[in-house]
């Protein structure tokens, strides 16, 4: 497999990953926390590799992963002292973490090989260099397959959990009182999405990985009303997206997950300017359906959104 | 370095009023955006505003020919863009089922995306002056020039003197949005100024702390001040000094250290924050929790000698040893 491909492979992959819980990230309006927990992720990542020495270990993606937790857990903590407002509790403490790892880094601490920029968008190319090899014969990034199994795992825990994930995110109350266990729900799934995050945090770094997390899965919120229609769409605009932004990248000489971002924008766009369409087009239809009433409510009016 | 040596440095004192003038400013105007509950907006701001400080440079260099850094125009940049992304986010919530949070998100990330791109076509093409724009991302207080101190100074003391002149609709917008309208106000002429006053509070930095880290600026000196004071004249005036001190001390060990400025700050004013929430005598864990335990104690006594006053010494032992009495006090006093 050549280099090119690979990484547009790895780049693909790590997007389909990171786009399948972002549907659910979406739904239960924790789109900012995905934020804070890419920052989370960093110290982390920098310890972890000095423990492990391999970017791509297992340990280090698990242990990582704790890190995000900190804040996830921490910013619930802290919401729950009463002592704070708003949505001020996750952003006093991944600033912090973020902090610490930006000065690890830069003190070059065991020796991690990463630049600030890298932090900050990733190296996609960097992640691909270790070429998995059998019998001279490539068989693509390493890393690939690292994000297989990260992505293998997510659609696992969706199939394994669907039922309990969409009670919890669409009615709260009513989870809890059928005897669901909606905090531990929400912990372990926000465990799975920063195991994503830290896996994907080589090929996006800490801020547009929530770029792949977010915005492909809005735009299938946008365009779709049921879940398993949302799921799908999501993970294909996230291929597609990834591809394009590749290649954007590419001519541009830049970092990939800064094109895939611009691109996934691109798409949302998109999305936003058909459903507009859409809308205007059922507002004029409707008078000569429903008689003289042009004065009928705005769509939204009549159907609230849920929650 | 002892600090006597620090401040004998012409171009350490200037690092030093550069980072305390960003402090005291994102310090005093963030009380708002962390009363009104949009704290994280200015982490939008921050990011959002990269491509504006690129397309002020590329405006600056190619069609005026003049220096792309100069510090009004990088102000002035930032907060164009960095409100159209607010806006944007704010227009998505409106016109779409799409909600706040993850408008945030998106506006936030295409934004930031748009201004990597932009960096890497500026970083690859010919452009004089190119070499610190990197440093816009977690800063580099070194590269302050008496010039750039001047005109942050002056922008942020203008933003702190809307705050001032707009102070009574500032606090009755934040504390009482409707009774703002019947008063007669305009609710989004009030917004606007105080929304443009923050987005300043937020771009200021650009160049000193970089922007990536900003939103700890916006939001760490009133949440550590917030537990110190209860009213809103003290928490903006407490805010502002913590965000100084913070800053000025941050960009001290900084300079000592090594380390990037930005992130040394931020850690600087985290620490603040967690002696304050930990600690301090009004509103804290610490304090709320001797509290707590204090309450549960005289209920107990009450319950004991209430018990022992009705049924004897029999029963008052056994609720003694008992749990319910403290279990049930648990609630009362949390209540």
């Amino acid at each position: 497999m050549s280099f090119a491909v690979g990484v547009l492979l790895l780049a693909i992959v790590t997007a389909m990953a990171c786009a399948l819980p972002g549907v659910f990230v979406v739904l239960r309006r924790s789109s900012m926390l995905v934020d804070a927990i890419g920052h989370a992720v960093l110290p982390g990542i920098v310890i972890g590799y000095a423990l492990t020495r391999d970017l791509g270990s297992p340990l280090l993606i698990l242990g990582a992963a704790l890190a995000g937790l900190v804040v996830v857990l921490g910013a619930e903590w802290l919401g729950r002292t009463g002592l704070l407002t708003g949505d001020s509790p996750q952003g006093l403490i991944f600033p912090a973490l973020f902090a610490a790892g930006v000065i690890a880094v830069t003190l070059n601490f065991g020796n991690v090989h990463l630049d600030t920029h890298a932090v900050l968008v990733g190296d996609l190319n960097l992640a691909a260099f270790e070429q998995w090899i059998v019998g001279g014969v490539s068989f693509g990034p390493t890393y690939l397959y690292v994000m297989l199994a990260v992505l293998a795992g997510n659609i696992a825990f969706i199939a394994i959990m669907y039922r309990h994930l969409t009670v919890t995110t669409f009615d709260p109350g009513f989870a809890s009182s059928i005897g669901i266990r909606t905090g531990a729900v929400q912990t372990a799934f926000m465990f799975l999405v920063s195991v994503t995050v830290t896996a994907a945090f080589h090929a996006s770094g800490a801020i547009l990985v929530l770029a792949l997390v977010v915005v492909p899965a809005a735009t299938a919120h946008l365009l779709s009303r049921r879940l398993p229609a949302t799921l799908l769409l999501a993970v294909v605009i996230a291929a597609g997206g990834a591809a394009a932004g590749f290649g954007l990248a590419y001519v541009l000489d830049a970092a990939t997950s800064a094109g895939m971002a611009v691109f996934y924008g691109l798409l949302f766009a998109v999305a936003l300017a058909i459903v507009k369409v859409r809308e205007r087009r059922r507002h004029r239809q409707r008078p000569t359906v429903a008689g003289p009433s042009s004065q009928l409510p705005h769509p939204h009016g009549l159907h609230p959104h849920r929650g | 370095m002892s600090p006597l040596e620090f401040f004998a440095d012409h171009t350490y004192r200037i690092v030093f009023a550069g980072t305390v003038v960003i402090g005291l400013v994102a310090g005093a105007l963030g009380s708002f955006a962390y009363l009104r509950k949009q704290s994280l907006i200015s982490d939008v701001i921050s990011h959002a505003a990269l491509p504006g400080t690129l397309i002020a440079f590329l405006t600056a260099v190619v069609v005026l020919g003049t220096d792309g850094r100069s510090m009004l125009g990088l102000i002035l940049g930032a907060v164009v863009v960095g409100t159209l992304a607010v806006l944007a986010a704010n227009g998505l919530t409106q016109a779409t089922k799409i909600r706040i949070d993850t408008a945030m998100a998106i506006s936030l990330t295409v934004f930031f995306g748009a201004g990597m791109l932009l960096l890497r076509v500026i970083s690859n093409g010919d452009y004089p002056g190119k070499g610190g724009i990197a440093d816009y991302l977690f800063g580099n207080a070194s590269v302050i020039t008496v010039a750039d101190l001047v005109t942050s100074a002056v922008v942020g003391g203008l933003a702190l003197l809307v705050m001032g002149v707009f102070w009574k609709e500032f606090a009755l917008r934040t504390f009482d949005p409707a009774h703002t309208s019947a008063l007669g106000f305009r609710a989004s002429a009030v917004d606007a100024l105080m929304f443009i006053t923050i987005v300043i509070a937020t771009v200021i930095g650009v160049k000193a702390v970089g922007l990536v880290l900003m939103v700890a600026f916006v939001i760490t000196p009133p949440a550590a001040a917030r537990q110190w004071t209860s009213t809103l004249r003290s928490m903006v005036a407490l805010s502002a000094a913590i965000g100084a001190v913070g800053s000025g001390t941050g960009a001290y060990l900084s300079i000592v250290l090594g380390v990037p400025t930005g992130p040394a700050i931020v850690l600087t004013l985290f620490g603040i924050f967690a002696v304050s929430i930990a600690a301090s005598p009004r509103r804290s864990v610490i304090m709320r929790g001797l509290a707590r335990a204090r309450a549960r104690a005289a209920l107990r006594r009450e319950l004991l000698a209430e018990t022992g006053a009705t049924s004897g010494g029999s029963v008052a032992s056994a609720g003694a040893g008992g749990s319910v009495p403290g279990t049930r006090s648990d609630g009362v006093g949390q209540s």
